[in-house]
């Protein structure tokens, strides 16, 4: 199979001799993507002798790369293109049918449908193809890695944590020759798996527990979607199907809440409508998330520049960004009803429980303010009379003066709790108890109600939906439909009983179809990436003109392709790839390997990574023993010190509320809360995102802020005292120490170096416990502890 | 420039320790300014501009009186009316100061002196009128989170001239009505990130020694570390990551050592410390704030950026019922300490080398808000910038007669921006990351007002 990767070398098939021809090749290759019938960028489509000559001096301008506007964006015209180009316009464009390439072979490759490539060989495909590029550039492969290597490997890529001492002794030890593919069905079928792979889709959909902006109010029931994504990668959800449950569950399908919950992807973003106190804008930035982030994350297509003009790069004009738009319009942000029964039955008890909590305010009212108010009042009568009559001002009538007074002795003059509860008598005691006892009767079983978060249309009709005008305000109306260069096409009137427009059902069927050339290539990348730490395209949501060529065009057209062979199996794909020899390398380099392919994109060796935030902090709670293996639910807001919580941008008290049970807080750092506006300072120190912006790929910094948080921080102290105790009980301590952080035993030099550590610790800090304490610390920030290799 | 793959790969090797390398070589040319380093103070909650840098003799003559329909057509805030709200005249008095003559209220006894020194722009405008995307807008160069600060994008572009302490540092007041994004790294690695200074001896989170270990146990612990990470690197020699880390336990360790040492602000003069009003309590914590951004570009910090006000405390915000009282505390609390700034730098050399920028995130409203206030005003306000070889006692552009909007030579955050990069060497539509599919830029695809010249006395 032929796939033309570069748009940079234009390949004259057609004869040099006839220059129409030629011309008209050029039109085809460098030109149509942006300027054809369908996408008419700028207006301009050049399809036609009587198109070609209208915008004659326009060509000729652009393609000279002198004035303003620059043609093709992507390079200029080689001199012999140009030149062809420019004497058959000069020649009035004379357009013979048939010349030239048809559009579909011309277009950019990643447009074009998946087609399935022959295997260049026997053995696995994967390694086929791997190997082919390796012999082509004359270079080794690196040997299969240890055993020890391979189990911590997988075991980190499917669940994010390490295998524990006896997981690798006894794959070490395993005779069967299907030892492996065991460890990986093991590692599969364990729900941890999605625990991992299911933080890798939340990176992507921009998941946080708030909304973001200044009062960052709590999305309260975001973690339903969470824990739905987890289960759906545990469950193995056809991709296909997953990708229409988030799109259009509610319109797919109509009798499956749980389907249904999918539709949380839309509402687990930035919540713009906290952007300003004017509906309108927020509305539409709103939508700009939805076509943004639903086109990077599917599609991987960067559409939010055609927002504001003409995509420059690729080929979307403004008005395809408006049809895309146009999907969303009629959106309206709703609540599923995981049980309708129940749902109902929630919702009628808060609504008594309402009514009864204003009867209890009114009560509360009337028992404590006099007593509140004569508080007041004697406190104010011991300061200057001037601050008296501050306060009996009314608000609006304070002078200025008046004002500060008051503000400066608000909350001097404001009796505590427990003081207006001294002054109670002992009947108003028993009343303020009686109203007490029905507060904890109104709470008594109170939990969130069964409700997921999630996105529906307001009706059958929607919004319209316009172009913005040239000087501002609305211009031309455009319908809902897909970008011409993917095919395009418009979506239908939904039928008269319709209770929805239909349009994310159309958008979620035309997505989620094998025939969707983006689709497939841009999730089996993902998954390919998030094993070798690189993608075979290394920009894994731009899948654009400017993506750059993949380092294995044809493997990654075999995996798309795979992936619906496989119904759309995640589990299988990872199952293909990680029974490869390229998967199972050792990371030492063979020879050559640094000069002809540093960055190892050919992959002959596997390239060693630095453990993930979250990874990190798992990591350190398994190895102390501390780990909470509990799955799913509110998120848990763990203690950090006063210092830690800098910066917020609401009262540390409503914004950190610490969960209770000592023990949540060691649950693995997915169920931790995401707060949008504040990142735990270990988090953030190790490049987890913001949550804020799609996140495709993390960065992998080195920086001494992360050697001072996991060095000095107090959680890895609290946690190297979990470790440490176990180890007092232990009979080897440091062969424990190493087993637990290190999962082997140490060697005989180690050890030693370690007791003499122990005894120089003991004898600094006074006691075996703090020098244990210390050696654990120090295991935790070791190489070996943060790298996966 | 090389290809983005390139760079980005070169970047990955700059990002190890703190900052890039000279990228700054690769991006100077053109006439520029000096600065080596720049001290940012961000004024959190939004500063009257008519009452402060933009005199407005007719709004007081007319005070009272609503502005004519054209004026306020177009103009929106969330609280007030711009047809129905009635102008009100500032309650300060504006003098001419020194030689230049610049006019400034009477809110800024001390800062005036130095009239001679400021360039003021009163035409900013911008259309954020909400603090959190105001906020953004004018850090980052868009209304929403996740996008790199200036600070970071400096870092980016500048790199460290101290290996020992981070190159962008963040001093606040504590609550950000953005959140931390307003300094964060977005896009750009964590290496970027401002590095939050807090008050007390351990200026960075997690920098001191924890409790209960001693010095000797703490050193005995980082040697473990080494002694391991070195074993084990032995083997692994082609990967630079692993000598990064390495190098990186004892970067942490040497900041151990440097940075409560740059912060020890008692080892100052008495006559420094009073200079920056740390004997007053009014003053001294902002004082404190301005004399510790001095030390740090001293030891070659290359971007301070201290907030002033707070989501939770002292506020420029209070404007909104409260202009006397709120315009009052805010500069009692930061103008001496500011002048004093100045004044230091001055007296150290340091003023050549050093940009001082005042900023914010609008200005507010010349009508009324309510009684005593004034509301949010992102069409038209002011900012300030002095040292690096700016020609002060000057003023760039204005705002109608009323205050209300940018007429003459309006500039947007991206043309501040622009010129605050150049007035450091860079250009800023060379500093470049690719991410998302395309070269992100602080300015985006604006900045053409860019006014550098005009800071310079050169156009």
């Amino acid at each position: 199979m032929t796939l033309r990767f570069s748009l940079l070398a234009v390949p004259l098939l057609a004869s040099a001799q006839d220059p129409g021809a030629q011309a008209v090749a050029v039109l085809e290759q460098r030109c149509h993507q942006c300027h054809d019938a369908r996408t008419r960028m700028a207006g301009i489509a050049l399809t036609s002798s009587a198109e070609v000559t209208a915008a004659r001096d326009r060509i000729v301008a652009a393609i000279g790369y002198q004035a303003k506007v620059k043609m093709p964006p992507n390079g200029r015209l080689g001199s012999g293109e140009a030149a062809a180009l420019t004497s058959w316009i000069g020649a009035g464009a004379p357009w013979k049918a048939g010349t030239g390439a048809s559009r579909a072979a011309s277009g950019h490759w990643a447009f074009q449908p998946v087609r399935r490539p022959a295997v260049p060989g026997a053995g696995l495909p994967v390694d086929a193809f791997i190997d082919a590029k390796l012999r082509e550039r004359a270079m080794r492969a690196a040997p299969e890695a240890s055993r020890e290597t391979l189990i911590r490997r997988a075991t980190y890529d499917l669940h994010g944590l390490p295998p524990s001492y006896d997981e690798i002794q006894s794959f070490v030890r395993d005779p069967n020759p299907s030892a492996y593919r065991d460890v990986l069905d093991r590692l599969l079928a364990s729900p941890r798996y999605g625990e991992k792979w299911g933080k890798h889709w939340l990176d992507l959909v921009r998941y946080g527990d708030t909304s973001g902006f200044e009062q960052d109010p709590y999305l309260l029931y975001a973690w339903r979607y969470r824990d739905w994504v987890i289960k759906s990668f545990n469950d193995d959800k056809p991709y296909d199907r997953f990708v229409k449950e988030q799109i259009a569950g509610d319109e797919l399908y109509p009798e499956e809440p749980e389907a249904q919950q999918g539709t949380g992807y839309y509402t687990i973003g930035t919540n713009r409508d906290m952007l300003y106190k004017v509906e309108d804008i927020n509305r539409v930035e709103t939508l700009t998330d939805f076509v943004d982030t639903t086109s990077s994350v599917f599609l991987g297509l960067t559409a939010g520049c055609a927002r504001c003009h003409d995509h420059k790069f690729d080929p979307i004009p403004q008005r395809d960004y408006y049809r895309l738009q146009a999907i969303f319009a009629p959106f309206q942000k709703t609540r599923v009803f995981l049980h309708y029964d129940m749902a109902r039955g929630y919702d009628l008890q808060e609504n008594t429980r309402t009514f009864r909590l204003h009867e209890t305010g009114a009560q509360l009212s009337a028992l404590l303010d006099p007593h509140r108010k004569a508080l007041r009042e004697a406190r104010l009568a011991q300061l200057a009379p001037a601050v008296g009559e501050a306060f009996a001002t009314p608000d609006d009538r304070k002078t200025p003066e008046q004002k500060a007074l008051f503000e400066a002795n608000a909350k001097k003059v404001e009796p505590s709790d427990d003081q207006v509860f001294a002054r109670l008598s002992k009947d108003e005691l028993a009343q303020l108890h009686e109203i007490e006892r029905r507060l904890v009767g109104i709470y008594k079983n109170y939990a969130p109600g069964p409700f997921s978060p999630g996105l529906t249309d307001a009706g059958r009709e929607a919004p319209r939906t316009y172009l913005p005008a040239k000087g501002g305000g609305d211009g031309e109306e455009v319908g809902p439909g897909f970008p011409g260069a993917l095919g395009g096409g418009d979506i239908p009137e939904p039928p008269r009983d319709s209770a929805t427009t239909r349009r994310r059902k159309a958008l979620a069927e035309w997505i989620a179809s094998p025939a969707n050339p983006l689709t497939t290539r841009v999730m089996v990348n993902r998954i390919w990436q998030y094993h070798f730490g690189r993608g075979l395209i290394s920009t894994p949501s731009d899948f654009g003109t400017r993506a750059g060529a993949p380092s294995h065009p044809e493997l990654l057209e075999w995996l798309a392709s795979e992936l619906v062979e496989r119904k759309w199996s995640v589990k299988e794909m990872h199952r293909t790839i990680m029974l490869s020899a390229a998967y199972r390398r050792s990371p030492r380099l063979p020879p050559a390997a640094p000069e002809r392919d540093p960055e190892n994109s050919l992959l002959s060796h596997f390239t060693r990574r630095r453990l993930e935030a979250e990874e990190i902090r798992d990591s350190v709670l398994m190895a102390a023993g501390s780990l909470n293996g509990k799955r799913g639910g509110r998120p848990v807001v763990p203690p950090l010190a006063l210092e830690e919580l800098y910066g917020m941008s609401q009262p540390v008290g409503n914004a950190w509320i610490v969960t209770a049970g000592r023990a949540e807080h060691d649950r693995r750092t997915i169920y931790m809360i995401s707060r949008r506006n504040f990142r735990m300072p270990l988090m953030e120190a190790f490049d987890r995102p913001e949550g804020v912006l799609s996140c495709a790929r993390r960065d992998s910094s080195t920086t001494a802020p992360q050697s001072l948080s996991l060095l000095n921080g107090p959680f890895t102290l609290a946690q190297a005292g979990a470790l440490a105790s176990r180890l007092e009980t232990a009979g080897h301590p440091v062969a424990a120490a190493w087993r637990a952080a290190l999962g082997r035993d140490p060697s005989a030099e180690e050890a030693g170096r370690a007791r003499a550590f122990l005894d120089r610790q003991t004898a600094n800090l006074g006691s075996r416990q703090a020098a244990l304490v210390e050696l654990s610390r120090g295991l935790f920030n070791l190489n070996e502890f943060l790298y996966v290799e | 420039m090389n290809g983005p793959v390139s760079r980005r790969e070169w970047l990955d090797r700059a990002s190890r320790g703190f900052g890039g390398v000279a990228l700054a070589s690769m991006l100077r040319g053109a006439p520029a300014g000096r600065a080596r380093n720049v001290i940012y103070i961000f004024n959190h909650g939004g500063v009257s501009h008519v009452d402060t840098f933009d005199p407005k003799p007719t709004l007081a003559r007319l005070s009272g009186q609503t502005v004519p329909a054209s004026f306020a057509e177009g103009l929106k805030t969330s609280r007030i009316d711009f047809r129905k709200a009635i102008m009100r005249g500032s309650p300060w008095e504006f003098h001419k100061h020194g030689d230049s003559g610049l006019e400034i209220s009477s809110l800024f006894p001390h800062l005036s002196k130095h009239a001679g020194r400021l360039a003021v722009v009163r035409s900013c405008h911008g259309d954020a009128f909400d603090h959190a995307p105001a906020i953004f807008l004018r850090c980052t160069g868009t209304q929403f989170p996740g996008r790199p600060g200036i600070g970071s994008w400096m870092a980016y572009g500048l790199g460290s001239e101290n290996k020992n302490l981070p190159s962008f540092v963040v001093m606040s007041d504590g609550a950000m009505k953005s959140g931390a994004g307003a300094y964060g790294a977005g896009f750009l690695p964590a290496s970027y990130q401002g590095t939050v200074f807090r008050a007390g001896k351990s200026p960075v989170l997690n920098l001191a020694t924890p409790d209960g270990v001693t010095a000797a146990a703490q050193k005995e612990t980082l040697d473990f570390v080494n002694s391991m990470n070195r074993s084990h690197f032995a083997s692994r020699e082609d990967d630079s990551t692993l000598d990064a880390r390495i190098k990186a336990y004892e970067l942490a360790y040497r900041m151990q050592a440097e940075a409560p040492g740059a912060v020890d602000v008692d080892s100052e003069s008495e006559v420094t410390r009073k200079l920056y009003g740390l004997d007053e309590p009014v003053t001294a914590d902002f004082g404190r704030k301005c004399l510790l951004a001095r030390r740090l570009v001293e030891r070659g910090v290359r971007f301070v950026q201290i907030f002033l006000g707070t989501n939770l405390g002292d506020d420029w915000d209070d404007a909104h019922n409260d202009l006397w009282g709120s315009h009052i505390k805010m500069t009692k609390k930061s103008d001496r300490p500011i002048a004093a700034l100045l004044t230091d730098l001055q007296g150290r050399g340091l003023l050549d080398s050093t940009l001082v920028v005042w900023n914010g995130e609008f200005g507010r409203t010349p009508l009324a808000e309510g009684k005593n206030g004034r509301d949010h005003h992102p069409y038209g306000f002011s900012m300030w910038m002095a040292g690096a070889g700016i020609q002060g006692g000057r003023a760039l552009g204005a705002t109608d007669e009323f205050g209300l909007r940018a007429v003459d030579q309006p500039k947007t955050i991206h043309d501040v921006n622009a010129s605050i990069l150049r007035m450091t060497g860079v250009d800023h539509t060379k500093l470049t990351w690719r991410y998302q599919g395309r070269d992100q830029r602080l300015t985006d695809v604006h900045g053409e007002g860019e006014f550098t010249g005009w800071l310079l006395g050169q156009a």
